[in-house]
């Protein structure tokens, strides 16, 4: 009965070159051209940015028009939130997560796939808008209804903003479902959800508000396109308060999918560094969890100055969240209490996200209050919180992240003297460009405003924003000439140049295809360092 | 600063009816601010602390849970946070209260990109004038209610030295009051309305009671002048 044996099992070959590139579904691979995709919209956000600051650095109008400033920080942040931040947030997420768990592959790798498809097209379509003869958007990242119907914004620019974040809100979505579900299902033997990292539990509530909050995104932009082409949708007053709630029960939460798996990040990094294990795990993934449910609820905090929302309970919800953030800096500061600190790079940065982030926290804090709101909200005070909490915060750890994870993904390690450099030029230049714009707005200065008058006296201060925007892009661009020669020729990695206590460091750098070989054995959410830990109690450094 | 009357019970010595929302703004800022900056320096210090204190050392030690210690902390914060929110919702029921007997009705109607401010008991209006832009004129010290309304997108009312703004929905009205102590005021539109939304701005002037009354006697005979 020959007939009946089973066929040999045809593997595939493994692709490469060009079809690798667009096709290929090992979760590394999709991982890396998702975070270099999101990363070169980062630096083009940046650019655009780098032009909004020389324009304001003085009074009267030198360097672009009124309509293209417009379009400049609409697009700087729709690039920013839409295809930067948060696709680099998930790009982690789609690399680190399976080795995390143990796992040797993501959860359906295709429709991670084409989730880096749809972001990747969503971001370029976006884009597109600036080749049109009416240029980019220019409503602003939320397209306020009616600002952003036919009337006000005509154009292919506004269209093709709406294609654009569809289609980047539909592969966010798809990824993070894709991540939420290796979490949940692809977990290594042994592995209970209460043993696996913090990072990837900050990635499970991530994930969880991007299949939440993502999808009703994909609504209201389908509700402004048909509003735009047929009207109807976003008729009168009701109409326009209606697109900020649907707006915001999306825009409220990216700001924490933006944050969270930065936190967690540097969570791994301080450990790490500490040398020692996390501090208050449960507390942490209890409070992540709490974090994630109270910021559901938190939206209208954006539309207090509406007069068309209950403030107090938003400002309620909005205040409640010191509570898990408390406790989030209270187990930081447990972690390095006591260790043995090493201050690398990824530890400067991660020190910096902590400190920096305070200071976007805080005034977070400030602005949950309504009748502190009434004055600063759409002010440059806001533009300052968020940019503390963004840039001096998630970039901050992103690039605590890329540091300490760059060497499992290239099997090199970026120069320790560059990246320290960098820290410091950019430290600098976060704090001289985003503290002033506190005094800015408390001073009356309104945010999105192409110019001022020179009797405001904003001169000075914006002078100086613009001074440290500049500092910024140096220090980006020795980040840059960091990974160039870190490619051309770094300092071999080896499997585990950190000492890490987390599975991902268990194989090799960057991993095979299939990313282990065998596990070690797991019993806390720090394997690795139970390993070492037993190795030291046994008396003997055993052979590795 | 402002006197401990003030600071304690949050109402203004003698005011009737709807208070001065500065004033307002400063006696949450004042609550707000110092334990904010309070709370950076002891976490960034304990941050910093840690990060050289255990610097370099050969082998970890130290705790790894402190339950007891995080709940009491835990307990700690949750008591900011009741002060910080029963102090904002005192302040805010005072600064959205809106006056039985208002002194002086406005209509403010807000376009790209001009303000116009109506009186309906005099029935006057003030509109923008070439590149000057509009001046809103009120009697100092008297609660004014605004009713305000958009013709085409949403702006936003802000008076910076009254530490207020609101925003101005198309098709629908929005009330406040407000009171107005000093003299001279700017007035710019808050939110992002299109191209000119950098140049939307409006003045304000307010004087007393009877230098107002003689400028709307003024007016109105410009106006009727000009019919």
């Amino acid at each position: 009965m020959t007939a009946l044996a089973p066929a040999p099992v045809t593997r595939p070959t493994p692709a490469s070159g060009v079809i690798e590139w667009f096709a290929g579904t090992d979760h590394k691979s999709v991982g890396v051209r998702l975070g270099v995709t999101a990363f070169v919209f980062f630096l083009a956000a940046g650019v655009l940015a780098l032009l909004m600051r020389s324009e304001l650095a003085e009074p009267g109008m030198q360097l672009v028009s009124r309509n293209t400033y417009n379009q400049l920080f609409t697009m700087h942040g729709s690039l920013m939130i839409y295809v930067a931040i948060t696709p680099l947030a998930l790009a982690l997420g789609t690399y680190i997560v399976p080795l995390q768990v143990g796992a040797a592959e993501i959860l359906a790798p295709r429709v991670a796939l084409v989730g880096y498809w749809l972001l990747l097209a969503g971001g370029i379509t976006m884009c597109t808008g600036f080749l049109t003869t009416h240029g980019a958007a220019r409503a602003g990242w939320t397209a306020f209804d009616p600002l952003s119907d036919s009337v006000n914004s005509p154009g292919t620019g506004m269209d093709l903003w709406i294609i654009g974040v569809t289609l980047a809100a539909l592969g966010a979505t798809l990824v993070a479902a894709c991540v939420l579900g290796t979490i949940l299902v692809r977990r290594a033997p042994g592995m209970t959800m209460l043993r696996i990292p913090v990072f990837c539990w900050a990635m499970l509530v991530t994930c969880l508000m991007v299949v939440m909050s993502f999808p009703v995104l994909v609504v209201a932009m389908a509700l402004l396109y048909v509003d735009r082409h047929f009207g109807g949708v976003f008729e009168g007053a009701g109409g326009a308060v209606a697109y900020q709630h649907l707006f915001w029960f999306y825009g409220h939460p990216v700001v924490y999918v933006m944050f969270f798996p930065f936190v967690g990040a540097v969570a791994e990094v301080v450990a790490t560094f500490s040398r020692k294990r996390f501090f208050g795990y449960k507390a942490i993934v209890l409070s992540l969890l709490v974090f994630a449910a109270i910021s559901m609820s938190v939206w209208a905090h954006h539309m207090f100055a509406t007069g068309q929302v209950k403030n107090q309970y938003f400002a309620l919800t909005s205040m409640l969240l010191v509570l898990p953030a408390g406790v989030e800096y209270f187990d930081m500061i447990g972690t390095m209490m006591g260790g043995a600190i090493l201050l690398r790079t990824p530890m400067l940065f991660a020190l910096g996200f902590l400190i920096q982030f305070l200071v976007g926290g805080l005034s977070g804090i400030f602005v949950a209050s309504p009748p502190l709101d009434y004055h600063v909200h759409d002010t440059f005070v806001i533009v300052a919180h968020f940019h503390y909490t963004l840039f001096a915060g998630s970039v901050f750890a992103f690039f605590a992240a890329v540091y300490y994870w760059w060497p499992k993904m290239t099997g090199r390690m970026l120069g320790e003297g560059l990246g320290k450099l960098q820290f410091w030029v950019m430290v600098i230049g976060t704090n001289l460009t985003f503290m002033p714009m506190f005094f800015l707005g408390n001073d009356g200065m309104v945010r999105r405003i192409a110019d001022y008058t020179p009797q405001t006296g904003w001169q000075h201060l914006n002078e100086v924003a613009t001074l440290g925007s500049y500092l910024i892009a140096v220090s980006v661009a020795i980040f840059c000439v960091n990974v160039f020669r870190s490619l051309r020729a770094g300092t071999p990695a080896g499997g585990d140049p950190w000492e890490g206590q987390t599975l991902e460091w268990a194989t090799s750098s960057p991993p095979p295809r299939h990313n282990f070989d065998r596990l070690p054995p797991v019993r806390s959410h720090a394997p690795l360092l139970d390993l070492r830990e037993e190795r030291q109690a046994r008396g003997a450094g055993a052979p590795a | 600063m402002y006197d401990l009357a003030v600071a304690v019970s949050g109402y203004l010595p003698g005011e009737a009816g709807v208070v001065d929302t500065r004033h307002q703004y400063n006696h949450l800022f004042d609550l707000f601010v110092p334990i904010g900056l309070a709370v950076f320096a002891i976490f960034a210090g304990l941050i910093l602390f840690m990060a050289l204190r255990y610097r370099r050392r050969q082998r970890a030690g130290g705790r790894t849970e402190a339950r007891l210690a995080e709940l009491v902390y835990v307990a700690v914060l949750a008591g900011i946070v009741a002060l910080l929110v029963t102090n904002t919702f005192r302040t805010e029921a005072k600064v959205d209260r809106v006056a039985a007997r208002p002194g002086l009705a406005v209509t403010v109607t807000a376009a790209k990109w001009n303000w116009r401010f109506t009186y309906p008991a005099y029935g006057i209006s003030v509109v923008s004038a070439d590149i000057h832009p509009s001046t809103l004129v009120v009697p100092t010290n008297q609660t004014i209610r605004f009713r305000m309304t958009s013709l085409d997108v949403i702006h936003s009312f802000y008076v910076p030295g009254l530490r207020f703004k609101r925003d101005a929905f198309p098709g629908k009205a929005t009330t406040f009051d407000l009171v107005f102590e000093r003299p001279r005021f700017m007035g710019e539109c808050a939110e992002f309305c299109g191209l000119h939304h950098a140049d939307m701005r409006f003045g304000v002037e307010a004087m007393p009671a009877p230098e107002f009354r003689a400028w709307v006697a003024q007016t109105q005979r410009e106006q009727r002048a000009a019919g």
